[in-house]
């Protein structure tokens, strides 16, 4: 190894050491980096001016337009998390499923999965349904590992069933990494992975590990039923008309699944763009969460989502450019039609708006919102110039020839890079692994002619069980959090194992036929 | 001492100030991009310029708001160790961190921008589209912005870090709770 090579990996091992001080990530990344450019520039193997290529891509980072779903995903679900959709959705699919064997469990596992897909905050699933869901399962005499096993690995489901915010980051990289590996390969007119390919790859395999869930679940209530008895009727939905259990479910169940409808739907119909689907959402849980703070009056929030619809139909039937030479008077009709239907809209989005506000609602979404995107492009910008250094010292060609030598070719190389990213989403969280590591191992595993969708879902799997994985997996820490202290931690760990597993026979079978990945795209969005 | 404690909490309070104003430019993004929404798929018709102040507000948010975030303690830290840690020893990673890790970055993003921000006034840089925005150089000049937010935040984190080690964690300011 050359001395700047060495450098390089005597700064990644550093930068491990440094972050697990404890201070922020995102000035981690950048300090270490920064030390090690002064070090290099110093011995004369680093030129410094590199560095001043960083403000270039900062401003390159603040007009991504891509990135701009970002805080818009992160402001629909704060949303939906502050106005109770995810409570009142697990009381009712707990009373559903509840009385039967095993209940409890799958209901946690297709609320953990309809949650993922509308919020996408793996924290924020966890804590939810380990405050609301835990204290129910245990009173019932769940055994406590499976319980606990279930919330963690049904938490986790928010990183991989879009649309997620970490598919967007990590459909960003991946793009770029395309590109970069063609032009490498001297292609010149190079193919395009978009977000929304990564959104339809994930879909499948996403769904392929619920079912997994639920059919684990179900055994468990076969071969041990005493580890998952069944609500006593009363708790369930005894007692009650079909009529007042339709209503029950329709009212929790509805609002999320029109939403993911919506939102999904109109990616993966190539309609919108994601940015565009997500402004969509987070109107539609602005909506939610004006209605849900005042039922008994809800007139105007269900006028404006039927004007929506209405509006939806018009623009299906008529043509309503405006920006025409001539207007037909039929067409100018409707076009008026559609500007008082908008209006309709606006007063449902004013009085959500208006509640919101006045109960503190809104301000707390907005302030989180902007913390959460602060947090994940500030890493982005430490990202950056962490991997201005590497490149400069040369480790990316390192990390090339590494990978290129790997015995066994791609499947090798492959294998190679999932371990490392594995063990390292023990300690860096999936932000920092997309923007520092990704970046480095996925032009070299593109050239080596890996599809760019299947590699990203199986990194986003492959990070999702890291999450799960004892001793240091995330979801573990943020159930432990809020778990009552008769659960030990060792019955959260001992909960997980059987999802863990589960994990990896998903990856294995992903790995065997990638068209679990890459069929749905194509049908989409065309080869 | 306890004029570095007013200053830290001057510091507090402005970044929580500019924090809680630029945290609307999330609502303002949500609504622009739901009327782009309707305007472009009912009426087609599209406006360069509002679909620029999209970009202007996404930049300035995350940009204006990470003094704030790091106020309310809300960029992520790798806590495996660091969330059993005594507060004397949180407050040395926190203090050591800033000197060593964060005012060098600081220092070096300030100096490789000003040229950056410097040679785009010079020529009053606008939009490539005609009917874009023309206010490139004001977006760039929140890169320095960014800069000097999170330095000042900072320099209060150090001066709170050091009142804990120096047994008068009493007089940090406002010690009361400000994240959301």
């Amino acid at each position: 190894m050359t001395t700047p090579e060495v450098l390089a990996v005597i700064m990644f091992a550093t930068v491990c050491a440094v972050l697990l001080m404890g201070f922020p990530v995102a000035f981690s990344l950048a300090g270490t980096a920064l030390v090690f450019a002064v070090i290099g520039d110093w011995i004369g193997v680093f030129d410094l001016s590199f560095v001043g290529f960083l403000p270039q891509r900062v401003f390159g980072t603040m007009t991504n337009e891509v990135l701009i779903a970002v805080p818009l995903f992160v402001f629909m679900g704060v949303m939906l998390e502050r106005s109770k959709v995810a409570e009142e959705l697990l009381e009712s699919m707990g009373r559903l499923f509840g009385t039967l064997r095993g209940g409890l469990g799958i209901s946690v596992s297709v609320v953990g999965a309809l949650l993922a897909a509308s919020t996408g905050i793996v924290g924020a699933t966890v804590v939810t349904m380990g405050l609301l869901s835990l204290p129910t399962m245990l009173r019932r005499g769940y055994d406590k590992s499976l319980a606990c096993g279930s919330i963690c690995a049904a938490g986790t489901l928010g990183q991989i069933i879009p649309p997620s915010i970490v598919l967007v980051l990590l459909g960003e990289v991946i793009s770029a990494a395309y590109q970069q590996s063609q032009l490498d390969q001297g292609i010149f007119s190079p193919e395009t992975v978009s977000v929304g390919d990564l959104f339809a790859g994930a879909l499948l395999p996403g769904l392929m590990l619920v079912g997994l869930y639920i059919a684990y679940q179900i055994v468990m209530a076969i071969i041990r039923p005493d580890s998952s008895p069944a609500l006593p009727p009363e708790e369930g939905i005894a007692g009650m008309s079909r009529g007042q259990v339709y209503a029950k479910i329709a009212h929790a169940l509805l609002p999320p699944v029109i939403l993911i409808v919506a939102v999904l739907g109109s990616i993966l119909a190539g309609i919108a763009t994601p940015t565009e689907a997500a402004a969509v959402g987070a109107i539609g849980a602005l909506l939610l969460a004006g209605l849900r703070l005042d039922e008994s009056h809800g007139l105007a929030i269900y006028g404006a989502g039927l004007c929506l619809v209405a509006l939806l139909v018009l623009t299906g039937f008529v043509d309503l450019r405006v920006a025409r030479e001539e207007i037909p008077t039929g067409d100018l009709f409707a076009i008026i039609v559609a500007v008082l239907l908008c209006l309709g809209m606006a007063a449902g989005i004013l009085i959500s708006l208006f509640r919101v506000l006045r109960t503190g609602i809104l301000q707390s979404v907005m302030q989180s919102t902007a913390q959460i995107s602060s947090m994940v492009f500030v890493i982005l910008i430490g990202a950056a110039l962490f991997s201005l250094v590497f490149r400069g010292f040369g480790g990316d060609e390192m990390v090339h020839e590494f990978l290129e030598g790997m015995p066994g070719g791609v499947v090798g190389a492959m294998i190679t890079v999932m371990i490392v990213m594995f063990l390292l989403g023990f300690f860096l969280d999936f932000i920092e692994i997309t923007f520092v590591v990704v970046p480095i191992v996925a032009p070299v595993l593109l050239t080596l002619g890996v599809s760019p969708v299947w590699l990203g879902v199986m990194m986003a799997i492959n990070l999702q069980t890291s999450f799960l994985t004892p001793p240091f997996g995330f979801a573990l820490f943020y159930l432990r959090g809020v778990a009552p202290d008769t659960i030990k931690t060792t019955d959260i760990y001992r909960g997980v194992v059987p999802f863990v597993l589960i994990q990896i026979a998903g990856l294995g079978v992903l790995a065997l036929f990638p068209a679990l990945a890459t069929w749905l795209p194509k049908v989409v969005f065309g080869p | 001492m306890s004029t570095l404690a007013r200053f830290a909490g001057f510091i507090d309070r402005a970044n929580d100030v500019i924090g809680r104003g630029v945290s609307w430019l999330a609502l303002f993004m949500v609504l622009v991009q739901f009327i782009l929404v309707i305007m472009r798929y009912v009426f087609g018709v599209g406006s360069i310029l509002v679909q620029e102040s999209l970009i202007y507000a996404h930049g300035a948010l995350f940009m204006l708001a990470a003094g704030y975030t790091l106020l309310a303690d809300g960029h992520v830290r790798v806590d495996v160790f660091y969330r059993g840690a005594t507060p004397r020893r949180k407050a040395m990673v926190d203090l050591c961190g800033v000197l060593f890790l964060l005012l060098p970055v600081c220092y070096l993003l300030w100096d490789a921008a000003w040229p950056y921000v410097a040679e785009s006034w010079k020529v009053r840089e606008g939009s490539r589209e005609t009917s874009g925005i023309q206010g490139v150089y004001l977006l760039k000049t929140v890169i320095l912005v960014f800069v000097g937010l999170v330095a000042l935040q900072g320099i209060s984190m150090a001066i709170k870090s050091l009142l804990v080690l120096s047994g008068r964690a009493g007089d940090i300011p406002g010690a009361d709770q400000r994240s959301v």
